[in-house]
């Protein structure tokens, strides 16, 4: 399939495994039918705020709040 | 009828008469002054005579005291059912991180140049000193692992965490985060959070300190150390539990770095969903017994108010009847 020097497509593009797993969940989160479907999408919702430091002081924080990972 | 009234007041002002150096105050505006009025020890201020023993302020305590006891009992049980409802996720998730560490190894001895300390703490404060123990031992971390030519930072969760942090060590901090329990916790949240602190750091070394969830009362301050792929490889070469790691035949062609660094990744956002959880566990507990040893302490504080309410209360009827008493023998000459 690939050559063993190359790398994934997803690797190649800049993912982690871990987002990829994540978009690979996402995929089969939605293929359930509907009263399951409801329930598991409740399961993603994503919400913190992060904040870099620079020498000693806090950035502007950014708030992630997606209600679903895509 | 008015005596009754003043008596309940705890007040008890004699005739005009005997007090010319006061104003005449009448039992509405005493029972309406009395609440903003504090007298701890009203003897000495008064002209001879006039005797107020004044029970406003003891009771004022108790009513204060009695609210805060329900409070603490109300936050008791809120805790009790977080609790309730987190627990049985954490004890599940402790299977997430468990084959990798049958296959990786825990290995906190590793020798890394870089090392990122995450501390897991809570946002919310009156948990007890789970986050004060978790501070300790990542500053502990920090001094183990910095010296020349190593590098710590810090990854902070929690607000009470970066409260304490950022007091000695605000330059090492590298990122903080907050707002974490808005959602209730699941996976991919986490993932999401591990995935930007793993594109945000460089680190060969990843510990994550958390509060481990052993009971209600007893949160263990955990380190879990979680390894750079380079650093995997090199120490699979150097023999141990990760010697082995060249036995296990991989599927689908990859190289073996390749395979190490989704492991590690997927490695570190599983470790790192347990630790999250178990710390919530740990908070919840926490605050459990922290509020129940608080109403406690005030059921205490309330008995012994009441105690010295009824002293009072009793010492001012006491000298009433005595007065009365008296003033009637003075009256009947022949007594």
């Amino acid at each position: 399939m690939a050559s063993n020097a190359a790398v994934p497509f997803w690797r190649a593009a800049g993912m982690t495994y871990i987002t990829y797993s994540n978009i690979c969940a996402n995929l089969v989160r939605n293929c359930l039918k509907e009263p399951y479907k409801t329930e598991v999408l409740g399961r993603e919702k994503v919400h913190f705020s992060l904040s870099s430091w620079k020498e000693g002081k806090p950035l502007k924080p950014v708030v992630r709040s997606d209600t679903a990972k895509e | 009828m008015a005596m009754a009234a003043l008596r309940r007041e705890g007040r008890r002002f004699a005739a005009p008469l005997l007090s010319p150096y006061r104003p005449v105050i009448n039992p509405a505006a005493a029972s309406a002054a009395a609440p903003s009025f504090v007298r701890s020890s009203p003897e000495e201020e008064l002209p001879l005579g006039v005797r107020s023993i004044s029970t406003q302020v003891v009771r004022n305590r108790m009513k204060s005291v009695k609210n805060i006891q329900k409070i603490t009992k109300a936050m008791k049980m809120v805790a009790a059912s977080k609790l309730r409802k987190i627990q049985p996720r954490a004890e599940n998730s402790r299977g997430l991180w468990q084959p990798f560490t049958a296959l990786l190894g825990d290995m906190p001895s590793v020798d890394a140049k870089k090392n990122v300390i995450i501390t897991v703490a809570s946002d919310k404060g009156l948990c007890g000193g789970i986050n004060s123990n978790v501070v300790k031992l990542a500053r502990v971390l920090y001094q183990l692992s910095s010296g020349p030519e190593k590098v710590a930072r810090y990854v902070v969760l929690g607000d009470k965490a970066k409260a304490q942090l950022a007091r000695k060590s605000k330059d090492d901090i590298e990122l903080s985060i907050a707002e974490l329990q808005m959602v209730p916790l699941n996976y991919t949240q986490i993932s999401v959070l591990a995935d930007d602190i793993l594109k945000n750091v460089e680190y060969d070394a990843l510990r994550i300190v958390f509060n481990k969830f052993k009971s209600i009362v007893s949160s263990v301050p955990t380190m879990a150390t979680i390894l750079s792929p380079e650093l995997v490889e090199k120490e699979s070469e150097s023999g141990g539990t990760l010697g082995e790691l060249d036995s296990y035949e991989v599927e689908g062609g990859e190289s073996k770095s390749e395979i190490l660094q989704n492991l590690t990744e997927f490695q570190f956002s599983c470790v790192l969903f347990n630790a999250v959880l178990e710390n919530a566990c740990s908070e919840q507990g926490s605050r459990m017994s922290a509020m129940d040893s608080s109403s406690r302490n005030a059921g205490d504080m309330l008995q012994r108010l009441t105690l010295n309410y009824n002293k009072t209360r009793q010492a001012a009827i006491t000298t009433d009847l005595i007065e009365i008493i008296s003033g009637k023998s003075a009256l009947e000459a022949n007594w």
